[in-house]
This record gives C-alpha cells, structure tokens and sequence, in this order.
C-alpha cells in the first residue's frame, strides 16, 4: 500500500472503511441540460459558455457520490466569465498570429509558453478548491514554480522543433517563377525532421509522468495529503504496452485490408458500391482504432495513476477494465456520429459512470473524523478555462 | 410556513454530518438537531441548488459547509412551497417539451448562422483586416502549396512574360482606376492537373496542364486569369480562410471534445456552399474583362467544354479525380447556368449600360 513515508506511521492503518463511488446521473436528463445550455452557449456567441460548463460540472459532481455523499462543486460562473474571455482572447491571438507571420507566430507561441504553467496551475487550484464532499473543501497544494518546472518538458521539445524547423527553412527564397532546383531529399533534412518527432515519442512518457505526479502529490483534503508512488519506470512499461497495443491494431487493419483487397481482386472487377463500401470501412476502422487505443489508454492510465495515489488514511482502488471502456467508446463513438453529435451527452455520462464506479476508496479511519486544515485557498477562475482548453483535467 | 423537512448538515470543519430537520422562517433557516438545539442561518447565506431528477440536493453555505437533502422530490416541494421560483433556464432542462423546442433552436440558430451570420461576420472581419495582414497569409499559402503540391513549371519565361503583359493590359483597360495588386505564376499542377488558383494576396497561380488544355484558345486563358483576378479583387481567399475559422470555432464550441471527429465536416461543407455565389461574382468579373479587352466572353464556353472533355475522359480511364482543394477552379463543375452566362453576356451587355465594371457587393 502506497503512503507518503514523510507523513505517517509505517504500517498504515486497516482499510475500515471501503467508499464505494456511484454515478446517479442518466444520459436523458444530462441530454436536456446540455441541449438548453448548447443553445444559449450559440446565441450569446459563446459568452454563456461558463454559465453552461459550471452546469454542466454541477450535475456531473452532484451524480457522484462518495461513500454515499455526493460531490459537490461551488464556483462562481461569473468569475470564470473572466477567465474565460482572457483565455478565450489568447488563444485567438495565438491562432492567427500563425497565419500572419512566421516571426508573430514565434512571439506568440513564447508568450503563451510563459503562461501556460501558470494557467494550468490556477486551473487545478480552482478546480479542486471548487469541489467539496461532506461540506470540506478540496485543495490543490502544488506551486507555480512546480507547474513551470513540469511544463519545461513540453515547451522546451516544442522549442527545440520550432528552432530546427527555423534551421531547416531556406535561407531566401528561391526567385518568383525561375524553375526552383530539382530538390532532392538531402539526408541531413530528413534527420532534422525526423529528430523532434522521436524526441516527442521518447518525452512523452516522462512528460506524463510529471505531470500526474505534480497533480496526484498534491491533492488534499483535510489534513489528508495524497502521496503518488509510481516511478517513472512503470511509465514507460505503460507507454510501450500502449505502443505495443496500437502496432497490434494497426497489423489487424492490415490484415483485414488485405483480406477485403485479395476479396475484390478475386471477384476480378470493382463492384459498382465499392467506393462507399470502401468509405464505410474506412470510418469503421478508425473508429475502432480510436476506441481501442484511446480506450485502452484511458484505462491503463486511471488505474496505474489512482492505484498509486494514497494518503496517510486513505487510498485508492481503481479497476477499470480496457475492453470495458475500449467497448464503450467505441458505441459512444458511433452513437455520436449517427446521431449527428445528438448522442454526445449520453456518451458523457455512459463514459462518466463506466469510470466512476470503477474506483473505490479505503479509508483507514472513519471519514467522520476528517477535519479541514485551517484556512481557505484563494481562487484563481483564468485558469480553470484554460485547463479547460488545453485539455489537462484531473482525469478522473 | 410548509413543515420541516430532514437534512444532513455539514458545518464545513468536520467531515462527520449531523441529522437535522431544517425550516424556514421569515428571513431565517432553522435547523434543529435531535439533542433539540437550534440554529438559525440567514437565508441569504445558503445558495440553493438547481432542480434536476437524479441525485440529491446539497445547499452551499457561505460561511463554510454545507446542507444535504438525500430525498430530492421532499426538498424540491419544500422549496416550492417556500415560494421559490425557478429560472426558466432550469424549468426548460426539466421539460421534454421545451429541450425539443431547444434543439428546433439549435437547428435554426445554426441555419440563420449558417446562411447569413457566418458570411456577414467573415465580411466585416475581412473589411478590418489590413492588407498586409493578407499579404503575409497568401504568401505562406503559395510558399506550401509549391513546396507540396505545385511542381515546377515548364513554361519559357518568355511565355510568362507574355502572359502577364495580356492580363495587365486587360485588367488596366477593364479598370482604368487600377486593378487590384496581382502576381501571376505558373507551377505543374501536379495531383491538381488542369487548374487555376487564387490566393489571398493577390496570388493567381495557373497550371501547365491548363494552359495546355487551352492550347489556341488565348482568350479563354485570359478569361480564367481574369476570374481569378476577380477573387483576388473581391477578396474571396481571405473571405473563405475567415469563414473557415469562424465555423471550426463554433463548431468546436458547440461539440467541446467531441470536436476532432465532427468539426472538419461543417467547416468544409461551409466553405463549399459558400464558394458558388464567389465563382458567379468572379466569372462576371471575367466576361467584363473580357469584353473591356475587346475579346468575346462566349471564347470561356470552350474551357468548360474542354474541362468536360478532360473529365469524362477522366472517368473512362478509372483515374483518380482532380485534387482536394476547394479553392482551385476546376472543383466547381462547369455547370449549364455558367456557359449559359458566358455565351449571352455580350447580349446582355450590349442591352444594359455596359461600360461599368461589376460591383464589389
């Protein structure tokens, strides 16, 4: 059993007490809370957009109940209102800054670097300062200077990409209408492009790692401090199981496609629906790409991540399993599509469930006795809408 | 004053929930506890929770804690009775009714955008937006497009020379106060074949495989650059960059996550649609130039003829179809409408003032 060896004796406590969780939350109710709120988030041209996204984290914590207990989450819409606007700004700043110039696509992109650490930073300090169980608030006890030592990772690979991206572009361009010279692939070019994708791959996993250790250490509540375990081995045990993984779907589609091809070679002429049957395949096939893969992620992910986060008295037991949600996925998926995305919500709280009910809590005192640390934690909504964005959420 | 119903009570310190019945008075909630205590709390201190069928309702206070009502169908009577009204947001969630008149406004909210508030928005953000600005987005545009899909040309740059000086010639006679700012190049088409692009910043880019195609038809090698230079004029590659960002950005608000399956499609189709009103205005522009130049617009009828030609030959030898960029003129089937407008502008014309180049909206 994993603990934070700083923190308490060293035989933990029996686990007294099992917190199952449960999701009480259903698809068709969720349907109409997101159809109303998708309307107005378009007829406001999407300024109600955090009115609808703290209705929407609203139902999905109050679904979810601890040990009995539902969640709760309390932020204050308007000022993620502001938040969201500055986020919203940046960004737009960012994408057309691309268009622009490759100079103001530079400036952009070192500007965004230098905040990004900090957004995400206020964005997990306001997500969790936001959520309460039992009437305690949650907190997130990580500092900028951490989430600026963590982000270093990506920024500098995406760094080191732009630098070589710089190197490699001509140094003038050729003149307008002389016929350019014959280019051949030069195998210094190929090498220099090739360098920041295998970089990517090799930092992914150690990327990840930091990132969910910089967030599972720094979960609390009350005077439970979690303390994450897994070493950055296991990480990349994951990592290429999940390579491992996509090679093996990718061999099947190839199989398969031969199969269909040696199929329509045999019968010696292309019918005449081969093009739509070839199109239907083809949306088949990523989707169950997608499904398996990204389905076999999430859940290899929950479970390695949660079932290393402990505190002195409390600790967790996720057992998703990869076909379950692999399974899932890829209904939603097809549901979503059919339905022309009316499906979505339904596949959200599916989804929402699926993983939810999969985690259990031990507790080796009696929750009753949890008492608040003193002092509240300051809230910081910019963040939360840029967490949002980018797509870094506590994953659970 | 309705009865009192039962609660937990949280006092935001302790994990550990106390059993209460809780009731309101005048401005003030009671909670009584089994011991017989009593404790008041300003009403306007607890934040209410919205109305939904599942789960149970907890009440934030705002001095720290919380209040929660684990029967939802008791609570929501109560506050009912307490006279509470519910916003009408709340109210359309709970009622199928109204959610199928929300997505009947979804649909007609995404049509009306469609039709008319994406082009409004994208012309008046093409109107603020500097030429410069659009200059740099051609430039990066034309620099990709030869290094992926052009090939170099096989055009004697003397035949360029001569090219560029009909087109100018024209475009100066068509319009005497100064076409718009323009760069002609020749590139091998490549997986594009028989074609002809504008960009934004005024760059117009015609394929060997065109000009070959219109071997000994000058005049409608001069018409297609002449369209092309209407796009470039009426600003029709910003226009369709802008409506590209402005419908994945709604469609990605609209879809959050889902965005990466869904949101291509829209986007795309947005700016098929789009683009034939911009072909009618830039062959208009054509058969203008055409006819300022002295020449006959019906000599544009050939392209499409020979277009057709090309493409059912096309067909009969199983190849793969022209290239998948939207903006390129062969992508817009030469329809009946469009020789039709070629082979009686001269008449039209002749009727109408004729002089007068055709507006910019």
């Amino acid at each position: 059993m994993p603990l934070n060896p700083a923190d308490g004796p060293a035989t933990p406590a029996p686990a007294a007490h099992e917190l199952r969780l449960r999701f009480v939350g259903s698809g068709s109710e969720y349907f109409r809370i997101w159809i109303v709120n998708l309307l107005l988030t378009l007829v406001t041209v999407g300024l109600y957009y955090p009115f609808a996204k703290v209705r929407r984290l609203r139902y999905f914590h109050n679904a979810t109940e601890v040990g009995g207990a539902p969640l709760s989450f309390h932020a204050d819409p308007w000022k993620m209102f502001r938040g969201y606007v500055l986020v919203a700004l940046m960004l737009a700043a960012y994408s057309g800054a691309g268009h622009v110039s490759a100079t103001a696509g530079l400036i952009a992109f070192v500007i965004v670097a230098a905040l990004w650490p900090a957004l995400w930073h206020s964005s997990m300090r306001f997500r969790l300062a936001n959520t309460g169980w039992r009437g305690l608030r949650f907190r997130y006890t990580g500092t900028r200077k951490q989430a600026y030592a963590v982000m270093a990772v990506p920024i500098g690979v995406a760094a080191l990409f732009v630098v070589l991206t710089l190197l490699v572009a001509p140094e003038a361009p050729p003149a307008p209408d002389a016929p350019p010279a014959p280019s051949e692939p030069a195998w210094g070019d190929i090498l220099l492009g090739l360098a920041p994708l295998a970089v990517m791959l090799a930092a992914m996993p150690f990327f990840l790692w930091l990132l969910k250790r910089q967030q599972h250490r720094h979960y609390a509540l009350g005077d439970e401090h979690t303390a994450f375990d897994v070493g950055l081995g296991r990480f990349y045990g994951f990592w290429l199981r999940n390579l491992g993984v996509g090679l093996l779907v990718l061999l099947g589609f190839i199989g398969v496609g031969g199969l269909f091809l040696w199929g329509l070679g045999a019968t010696g002429r292309s019918p005449a629906g081969a093009p739509v049957l070839a199109a239907i395949t083809l949306i088949l096939a990523y989707l169950v790409v997608f499904a398996l893969v990204g389905g076999h992620f999430t859940a290899r992910l929950q479970n390695l991540v949660w079932n290393g986060t402990a505190s002195r008295h409390l600790r967790f037991d996720s057992r998703l399993r990869a076909r379950d949600l692999a399974g899932l996925w890829f209904t939603n998926t097809l549901f979503t599509v059919l339905t022309l995305g009316l499906y979505f919500p339904f596949a959200q709280v599916n989804s929402a469930r699926l993983r939810l009910e999969a985690v259990r809590v031990h507790a080796g005192i009696d929750p009753d006795d949890l008492v608040a640390a003193a002092g509240r934690a300051d809230e910081a909504a910019a963040g939360d809408a840029a967490g949002d964005l980018l797509g870094f959420d506590i994953g659970l | 004053m309705p009865a009192p119903i039962a609660a937990t009570w949280y006092d935001g310190t302790h994990a550990r929930g106390r059993a209460v019945q809780a009731e309101a008075d005048g401005g003030t909630l009671w909670l009584l506890d089994e011991a017989g205590g009593r404790h008041g709390l300003a009403l306007r201190d607890v934040q209410w929770p919205e109305r939904t069928r599942h789960g149970q309702r907890v009440a934030q206070l705002t001095h720290g804690g919380s209040l929660v009502f684990a029967d939802a169908a008791v609570f929501d009577t109560w506050r009912q009775r307490l006279g509470h009204r519910e916003s009408w947001v709340v109210r359309a969630q709970q009622h199928w009714r109204a959610t199928f008149a929300a997505l009947a406004g979804l649909v007609l909210v995404g049509v009306v955008g469609y039709v008319w508030g994406v082009p409004w928005a994208a012309r008046g953000v093409v109107a603020v937006t500097p030429a410069d600005v659009e200059q740099a987005i051609g430039d990066s545009a034309l620099a990709q497009l030869k290094d992926g899909l052009f090939k170099p040309t096989k055009v004697p740059p003397a035949v360029q020379a001569q090219w560029r000086d009909r087109l100018g010639t024209a475009l100066q006679r068509a319009y005497p106060e100064g076409p718009a700012r323009w760069e002609l190049h020749f590139a091998g088409g490549g997986a594009l074949g028989a074609n002809a692009v504008a960009l934004p910043g005024g760059h117009i880019v015609i394929t060997d495989e065109l000009l070959e195609l219109l071997q000994g038809a000058d005049d409608a090698v001069l018409g297609v650059l002449a369209h092309e230079h209407g796009h470039v004029r009426r600003r029709h590659g910003l226009n369709a960059v802008v409506r590209f960002g402005l419908v994945s950005a709604a469609t990605s608000v609209a879809l959050g996550d889902f965005s990466a399956v869904i949101a291509g499609v829209p986007a795309l189709l947005a700016h098929m649609g789009y683009s034939r009103d911009a072909e009618r205005e830039a062959d208009a522009d054509a058969a203008y130039v055409l006819q300022a130049a002295g020449r006959d617009p019906a000599a544009m009828v050939l392209l499409f003829e020979r277009m057709a030609g090309r493409a059912k030959k096309a067909r009969e030898a199983d190849e793969r179809g022209d290239g998948a960029l939207p903006i390129a003129f062969a992508s817009h089937p030469a329809d009946e409408e469009r020789i039709r407008f070629f082979r009686t502008y001269r008449d039209t014309a002749r009727q109408g003032p004729g002089t007068k180049s055709p507006p910019l909206n």
